[in-house]
């Protein structure tokens, strides 16, 4: 059915729409923004020195000046890393082709092999430019020549070029079964900016990723233990309809609900309203739950999802 | 031009603009999800105190409508119902919500308060009300009269409304059950038919006795019975009227007939009739008594039974050498074995459900009661023994009633079970049973 509309009326519903849409844009841009993953750090740190990192501060400062550390460990030179580590800047590998200056740099034995090379070029081109000078005109002569002239612009020589620097190099570091020692790499330990004399928690406001901490793994399995004690679960038969009921659930401080659960969406069928039910009285019937005192920021306000064993 | 909308068009933007605001907002607070995965089935603790009685005369029957309830639910096994003698708050008003905290003391999470009041017409008001002990609410109430003569029955229509409402499944209580009744020794028994509620009340007897019968079945319609009689000559197939008593021959074949069973509109019986040493289907339609042939096999086709939709017949048919269970539409036609199992299959049966046949499988020198899916997967046994035979479907198909015959000089008995192969209970009756066959749902 189609309606006429006035022009204020529709000139009111453009005006609205489009402060609408202004604001809900300008004002929220920051939630589109979408978080980036988390790196998964790999170190093996105790819990209570993790809690003691991830634990954030209300009143703490914005920048923190001491770098992060996760883990304590004994005290140790910083400077001398550093150097180390430039010393053994030039690590060669043997299948890239060697850039040309670090060669001539090498020892003297090298030094008459590459001038030879470099002037081989040189005299080629010479013998094709004095072939030309005789005006001999000679068809058979011609196409010779292009023959001749093509194969040297393939660089034979220049590809004959790096070979021989390799092989004098791979000749020099040869493999002597009784310095295996010699190959270890005897840097210290370079990794040092994250363990320090001292834990320092990260007394930050927190970080534009905006993850909170998540100890859910510990809380929730304590949580799930406590609720099913209590969950009868209604028999649905064999055919499993694969139900699966979820509730937002506020919890005070000492374990017991702030209020009544509030379960997500409306069930669709007579057993999902029969398992939805039952969820809730286990929620209802188990409190108070005793989960960490530390994690409630946690789990104070969380969704609990009943669902069956796949 | 002007600028024209429609009025779906205003809404639906409208709509669009509120679903963008309200999704982000809900998206910004989603809480911490914690998956609960492993809760375990548990019987559901459930109070049901006796009936509050309207006028002093109703105390009887009040007591009488809460026992018939507690043992309807927990023959279930999905219900524990809680000893009367642990109640501490006594119900004298069903109009006032109860005590919820005495009722949490004693780990009930449902409880059913009624009463039953003589009206001044002598019928029987029953009332109750089924309430969630955690939650405080009412989850539902209902009032009924009746003849003060069908209190059982009344008790029973409760029972299914508390398990349709606790369970989300449709219940079975109001329901029948059909069997042949046995007396007297081995060698002179007498086989009446018997009619009697599911938990095995109200026994009436239908047959005197004189005479040989077999394989009863219920009509959709509960009021009538189709079964298989030997009297003088061939066994034929009878049907019965259980209110006016008459009964009738179903067609006049040649030979034997047998194994019959109704269609689930009712209007057609379908079943087997003998020809030299093989017997084929057919089904008869009641009105117009025409009868079509559904199977053209030298082999023994037997125990049709159909799909709850009417469309597919699942039977028994020994022409791939042993008895197997066979699947084809109910026109007849192309039939597709869907019994593999090790042994032979009889006597299929589907399930009101429409989910499941259950069959009788005989092999390793045991009867067992089993169900599968209708494709033949998920083939599962149910109970096994030394004989065990003829599963029938409770109306909500989740339950399984067969017979059992221990041996020796004993008698079969009825049994139910769970189609979970659970809660495995003997259903009583007044003597030996056997041939059981369920009803619909009265009501």
């Amino acid at each position: 059915m189609k309606i006429k509309v006035d022009k204020t009326v529709m000139a009111s519903v453009a005006l609205h729409v489009l402060v609408l849409g202004w604001v809900m844009l300008s004002f929220s841009t920051k939630a589109l923004e979408m978080p980036p993953e988390e790196s998964v750090a790999v170190d093996v740190v105790s819990s209570d020195q993790l809690a003691k990192v991830m634990a954030g501060m209300k009143t703490g400062k914005k920048e923190n000046p001491k770098p992060l550390v996760e883990k304590v460990a004994e005290a140790k030179p910083v400077d001398d890393a550093v150097g180390k580590i430039t010393e053994k800047a030039p690590v060669v590998t043997e299948t890239a082709a060697p850039p040309q200056p670090k060669i001539e740099e090498k020892p003297v034995e090298k030094k008459p092999d590459p001038p030879k090379v470099v002037e081989k070029p040189k005299e080629e081109p010479k013998q094709v430019e004095q072939k030309p000078d005789p005006p001999k005109v000679d068809p058979i002569g011609d196409t010779l020549k292009k023959e001749e002239k093509k194969p040297p612009p393939k660089p034979p020589v220049q590809a004959a070029k790096p070979p021989e620097p390799q092989k004098q190099r791979i000749v020099e570091r040869h493999f002597d079964q009784n310095q295996i020692a010699a190959l270890l790499d005897k840097r210290d330990p370079s990794r040092q900016a994250t363990t320090g004399d001292t834990l320092n928690s990260n007394a930050a406001l927190g970080t534009a990723k905006g993850a909170a901490a998540d100890n859910s793994a510990t809380w929730g399995s304590m949580f799930q233990r406590q609720v099913e004690r209590c969950w009868k679960k209604p028999y649905g038969g064999i055919e499993s309809q694969k139900p699966e009921v979820a509730f937002a659930i506020r919890l005070k401080r000492d374990g017991t609900l702030e209020g009544a659960p509030v379960p997500e969406g409306v069930p669709a069928t007579p057993f999902l309203r029969v398992y939805q039910e039952s969820a809730l009285r286990a929620i209802i019937e188990c409190q108070p739950y005793k989960l960490p005192a530390a994690f409630y920021e946690e789990w104070k306000y969380f969704a609990p999802v009943f669902k069956e064993k796949v | 031009m002007p600028f024209r909308l429609n009025r779906r068009q205003i809404i639906t933007g409208m709509a669009a603009l509120g679903a963008v605001a309200g999704g982000r907002n809900a998206f910004a607070q989603a809480p911490k999800r914690i998956p609960i995965p492993e809760g375990e089935f548990v019987p559901l603790p459930i109070a049901i105190p006796n009936f509050v009685a309207g006028t002093p005369g109703d105390a009887e029957v009040g007591v009488g409508v809460a026992q018939v309830i507690t043992n309807n639910l927990k023959r279930s096994g999905l219900f524990a119902p809680i000893d009367q003698a642990a109640h501490i708050e006594r119900i004298t008003n069903i109009d006032t919500a109860p005590q919820f905290q005495s009722w949490k003391q004693i780990n009930a999470q449902a409880l059913v308060t009624g009463r039953m009041t003589r009206q001044g017409d002598g019928r029987l008001k029953a009332e109750f009300r089924l309430w969630d002990v955690n939650t405080n609410q009412q989850l539902t109430g209902q009032q009924y009269f009746t003849s003060p003569e069908y209190w059982r029955r009344i008790a029973h229509i409760i029972s299914d409304q508390i398990y349709e409402r606790l369970t989300g499944e449709k219940g079975y209580f109001d329901s029948r059950v059909v069997f042949v009744d046995e007396t007297g020794s081995k060698e002179r028994r007498v086989k009446r038919l018997a009619l009697m509620d599911q938990d095995g009340a109200n026994v009436r007897y239908l047959t005197r006795g004189s005479d040989l019968v077999l394989t009863p079945r219920f009509s959709p319609s509960t009021q009538e019975i189709t079964y298989m009689e030997f009297g003088q000559g061939d066994p034929r197939v009878y049907l019965f009227n259980v209110e006016t008593g008459q009964r009738e021959i179903v067609g006049n074949f040649p030979g034997m007939s047998f194994s019959p069973r109704f269609s689930p509109d009712g209007q057609r019986i379908i079943m087997s009739l003998q020809q030299g040493g093989n017997s084929n289907l057919f089904v008869m339609d009641l009105r117009s008594k025409s009868t079509t042939r559904l199977t053209d096999t030298p082999a023994i086709d037997t125990s049709p039974s159909y799909s709850p939709d009417g469309s597919r017949i699942c039977f028994e048919s020994d022409r791939g050498g042993k008895p197997q269970i066979y699947v084809m539409p109910a026109t007849g036609g192309g039939a597709q074995r869907i019994s593999f199992g090790e042994g032979s299959y009889s006597t299929p049966v589907w399930s009101p459900r429409g989910d499941y046949i259950a069959f009788t499988k005989q092999g390793g020198g045991a009867f067992a009661i089993g169900i599968m899916k209708t494709d033949g997967s998920g083939e599962r046994i149910l109970t096994s023994g030394f004989h065990n035979e003829g599963p029938t479907f409770s109306p909500n198909g989740r339950v399984v009633m067969f017979f059992r015959d221990p041996g020796g000089s004993g008698g079969p008995s009825l049994y139910t079970v769970d189609i979970s192969g659970r809660n495995e209970l003997r259903v009583p009756t007044p003597g030996f049973a056997s041939d059981p066959a369920w009803s619909p749902l009265l009501s």
